[in-house]
């Protein structure tokens, strides 16, 4: 029983991650804020990777990042590569900080944040026809930083106390 | 210790597939399958383009089945809300007598729509294009900081093509910017990259709505000196050959500045996002 009580806690994080990624705007857009602003998927994944590099495998990003994509309507594999870029650097920052304290922690995040996205601007530029907004993107950035610290909190209740 | 024995699987033939493909493998081909699907995208080929219509249906059609639990319980509270509605009657004698009014303007419009047929074949006019409205069901809606999509249970099994209007009571919503098997995605008006010509009839002026990505619209291409007042209705005009002229969009909302060069306008668009459930393609049938 204990066992099996252990299982569902660690595939939680998984299951959490799926809803929100495929209800993105329900969950997130619609109540806290109008319009795409809290990129709250890359907060998980980080968040994810940062404290435990083998909870969420490769596999299973590529996947979530393919479904993503075919739900959002964006040039297919964007999002995989995107999830697997902010998986490694957030494991390959969490290895070389060895003293780890929240200073730290939010430094990663936000450096992994803009690794990512501007990977994502960069493949969009080359592989889509479609037009975004530099000023949208850098909403997005900064209000997904300010909303790391709160998104933390919640998740440390009930992951890695 | 728990952990890392439940990052194996504990299936057999999962563990055994585990074990052949290494972890050193995975990561370089999972990178290099994404690029291949990106260069794809600029392909044209039709079988690639078939395989991602057969993904996109497969997995539309699963998020819809895994996210039923969920859209239960996101629709309880308005539900319950209805059951509880104790203005019921009133509310019903108000739809009532709405309705009344509204057939009695039904058969005026058929009158003035007679005569219009009358007075072109007079002055041999020929028709516009007709349209016929296909009913269909929204599936998934999502937003992310690139786009504003719609998920329709129609596809190509129903003939639907890119470009085609998408409307609700009339009320034109977006276009269709990808046509599946048994799916199709809606380019919200309210997405960045959509772009409709529209006319605003009480001024005589055309213009072009974009969509600012958060929930909005703007008017581009305005006149110079144009000064357009609060609830000026927008319609779309067109012109580009693929919406149906005179669809209802929304109206203006303006900061009502003395200066007509200082005025700010903003769109109120005619539908509320996230409350969408049903909506019509409009098909275009030349005449």
């Amino acid at each position: 029983m204990k066992l099996f009580l252990e299982k569902i806690r660690y595939y939680s994080a998984h299951i959490v991650i799926t809803l929100i990624c495929i209800n993105d705007s329900i969950f997130i857009n619609t109540w806290i804020a109008p319009g795409p602003i809290i990129n709250i998927k890359y907060v998980l994944v980080f968040y994810f990777s940062f404290f435990e590099k083998d909870r969420l495998s490769v596999t299973f990003l590529f996947i979530l990042g393919l479904i993503f994509d075919s739900l959002q309507g964006m040039p297919f594999g964007l999002t995989p590569i995107c999830f697997i870029v902010l998986n490694k650097i957030a494991i390959f920052l969490k290895k070389r900080r060895t003293h780890s304290n929240f200073q730290n922690e939010f430094i990663a995040f936000a450096t992994s944040l803009l690794v990512t996205q501007i990977i994502s601007v960069i493949i969009l530029n080359y592989f889509s026809q479609n037009s975004f907004e530099y000023f949208l993107l850098a909403i997005n950035i900064i209000i997904t930083l300010i909303f790391y610290p709160i998104i933390r909190q919640i998740l440390k209740i009930f992951y890695f106390h | 210790m728990i952990q890392n024995k439940l990052a194996r699987s504990s299936t057999p033939g999962v563990a055994a597939l585990q074990r052949t493909i290494s972890k050193k493998f995975l990561l370089p081909s999972y990178i290099i399958i994404s690029f291949l699907f990106l260069i794809s995208e600029k392909s044209d080929f039709r079988a690639i383009r078939f395989i991602k219509a057969l993904i996109n249906d497969g997995i539309t059609y699963s998020i819809y089945i895994v996210n039923a639990p969920v859209n239960l319980i996101l629709g309880a509270g308005s539900t319950a809300k209805q059951y509880f509605n104790f203005n019921i009657v009133l509310e019903n004698k108000k739809l009532k007598d709405e309705i009344d009014q509204l057939v009695s303007e039904k058969k005026e419009l058929l009158f003035y729509k007679n005569e219009n047929e009358n007075l072109k074949k007079v002055l041999n006019i020929k028709n516009k294009d007709a349209y016929t409205a296909v009913y269909t069901k929204i599936i998934h809606e999502d937003t992310n900081e690139f786009a504003k999509n719609l998920i329709i249970t129609i596809g190509s099994n129903e003939n639907i093509q890119l470009g085609q209007a998408v409307v609700r009571n009339n009320v034109y919503l977006g276009k269709i910017s990808e046509v599946n098997l048994l799916s199709s995605k809606v380019m919200v008006v309210t997405d960045i990259n959509s772009r409709v010509p529209v006319v605003i009839p009480s001024k005589g002026v055309n213009a072009i709505l974009k969509g600012n990505g958060l929930g909005g619209a703007q008017l581009l291409f305005l006149p110079q000196n144009v000064a357009l007042e609060n609830n000026d209705q927008i319609y779309t005009s067109g012109s580009d050959g693929s919406i149906k002229e005179g669809l209802y969009i929304g109206k203006i909302s303006t900061d009502n500045k003395k200066d007509p060069k200082n005025r700010r306008y903003s769109v109120d668009l005619g539908f509320k996002e996230h409350q969408l459930n049903y909506v019509s393609v409009l098909k275009i049938t030349r005449q």
